[in-house]
């Protein structure tokens, strides 16, 4: 339990450095706002006079690439970074006395800055896309697994920003790493466009690996609210697998990893 | 008082120096390269993904659109590789380590900029001119030399609009530090850039060609070569309109410059 309260101040720590940027906020909210408008314009052209592309009408695609964008933010976890950083300036021998866990220790900060993300602008941006745009979003199954199913879709996105920031050890810079990463990430998992556009053959292969598991799955539960539980919990249940799974890969690795730091010194 | 031929032999020594310094991490040098290539290639492949679905975008085929992204591709390089510092902006204010530029005798935004030489974006520039080329075939553009001298003026001109809208965001550092959301809104916005104008309605449009005039980095430059017969008049005039904005940037920074106090730190 005492660990526990360790990991939770961390968490509080990090979401009091967020506070600062609260101009930021601002500008996000109204960045977000605009961004939705001319993704709006360009789905409109997209769909012209079509009423379904798909089996996708506009207003079920147009919440799926709003809400993308409004979620992209939070599940950014910036890991990659502070850990490359953390590595490369020394600092991480700090952590290595301290009687923490890293990966916990990470994912806290991660957490900390993403629940002030959330609370800043991430909730304000949707209530300004139901204000603005007037989307129709249903309540179902979908819509009531879809905060358990953010919450994984995190866990996931973090275990890659670690992997990606243990990287480090290795390497002097992560800079071409990490911008790959978030390339394959947001072309693969269907941050920028539905699964359902792309040719079939192709969709099958990305509905295997672990990508989709970040922004398809929890965006399809708010797209589609005619699905049932059926339907659901079995997409929540391949989501809980991707997430250990990247979780143990991502913690094997930095033990292994770590290794290497105390061959060098540090 | 320098002379152009000065700031061009000391940004070559600069430069020089730079290359060398990066030259040591050669294996980060290869997988930048890399990500910039892959980072390069993802739009191309949304927009694959969208016109497999659909034959054109408000009139326009995918292999037009290889010709726009290509055009935007090779426009937005040298802000990539010149004036890539810009981001680092915001770190220099806050730290109080923009203090050292106001202390020798060169134009402080060469001094400023010369400092980082971005390698990686001749990737991206290599890119953007293999794919002109190949899109240029497939659509049957024929490059006479008045057109390429168009293809050179367009280019600069939507070059310096590129760099102008990125270093005025930046510069907000100097009034709220954390110039971070305004950049990221900037950068954002500017992956608009290679999307038929025509998609926007009125408000939309109308900002996109006159307040942040994203439309003359790469779409209104390319309907020059390719629909000819819709260009409004205004796009004659992208050489004046990149000179124009360039010279408001390089204002605002002057401004910036000699208002900023320091952060205390």
């Amino acid at each position: 339990m005492n660990s526990l309260r360790s990991y939770l101040a961390v968490l509080r720590g990090s979401f009091m450095v967020g506070m600062i940027y609260r101009f930021g906020f601002l500008f996000t909210i109204l960045g977000n706002v605009v961004y939705m408008s001319v993704v709006y314009f360009l789905w409109r052209s997209i769909y012209g006079t079509a009423e379904t592309l798909r089996g996708l009408t506009f207003n079920e695609t147009f919440v799926y690439v709003a809400l993308g964008s409004a979620v992209f933010i939070l599940l950014k976890t910036y890991a990659d970074w502070f850990i490359s950083y953390e590595i490369r300036e020394g600092i991480i021998a700090i952590y290595l006395t301290k009687p923490v866990d890293f990966q916990l220790y990470a994912l806290a900060m991660s957490l900390g800055s993403a629940l002030i993300t959330l609370a800043a602008i991430t909730l304000p941006t949707v209530v300004m896309l139901y204000v603005v745009f007037r989307v129709p979003i249903q309540a179902g199954p979908g819509l009531a697994l879809f905060p358990l199913s953010l919450g994984l879709a995190f866990l996931i996105s973090f275990n890659f920003d670690f992997f990606i920031g243990v990287m480090a050890f290795y390497s002097e810079s992560i800079w071409g790493t990490s911008i790959t990463k978030e390339i394959i990430i947001s072309v693969c998992s269907g941050a920028l466009i539905p699964l359902q556009f792309f040719p079939q053959a192709i969709q099958n292969v990305l509905l295997a690996l672990p990508f989709q598991a970040i922004y398809y799955t929890p965006l399809m539960m708010v797209t589609r609210p005619d699905q049932g539980w059926e339907v659901y919990l079995p997409m929540l249940g391949v989501q809980l697998l991707w997430a250990i799974v990247t979780f143990v890969v991502s913690r094997l690795f930095y033990n292994q990893a770590v290794k290497v730091v105390r061959v060098a010194g540090g | 008082m320098h002379t152009l031929g000065d700031y061009l032999r000391l940004y070559v020594i600069i430069e020089a120096q730079y290359i060398k310094a990066r030259m040591q991490y050669r294996a980060d040098f290869l997988i930048s390269s890399v990500g910039m290539f892959f980072s390069s290639l993802a739009t191309l492949g949304i927009f694959w993904v969208i016109f497999s679905t659909i034959p054109s975008l408000a009139g326009w085929t995918f292999t037009e659109m290889i010709f726009i992204y290509a055009f935007y591709m090779v426009a937005i390089s040298p802000m990539q590789i010149l004036f890539d510092h810009t981001w680092q902006l915001r770190f220099h204010v806050q730290q109080g380590t923009f203090l050292k530029y106001y202390f020798r005798p060169l134009n402080m935004m060469f001094y400023y900029m010369s400092e980082m030489f971005d390698l990686k974006g001749l990737t991206q520039l290599a890119a953007g001119i293999i794919l002109l080329v190949y899109a240029s075939i497939q659509l049957g553009v024929v490059w006479t030399l008045p057109r390429l001298v168009l293809l050179a003026l367009t280019l600069f001109s939507a070059a310096l609009v590129q760099i102008s809208i990125v270093l005025m965001a930046g510069c907000a550092a100097f009034w709220v530090v954390d110039s971070y959301p305004v950049l990221g809104l900037a950068w954002k916005l500017r992956e608009f850039a290679p999307y038929p104008m025509n998609i926007f309605d009125g408000a939309f449009r109308l900002a996109f060609t006159f307040i942040l005039p994203i439309g003359f980095v790469a779409f209104y430059p390319s309907q020059l070569f390719l629909h000819p017969q819709d260009v409004s008049p205004l796009v004659y005039f992208s050489p004046v309109i990149g000179l124009g904005l360039f010279a408001l940037a390089y204002r605002v920074w002057t401004l910036g410059v000699n208002s900023y106090t320091g952060t205390g730190s």
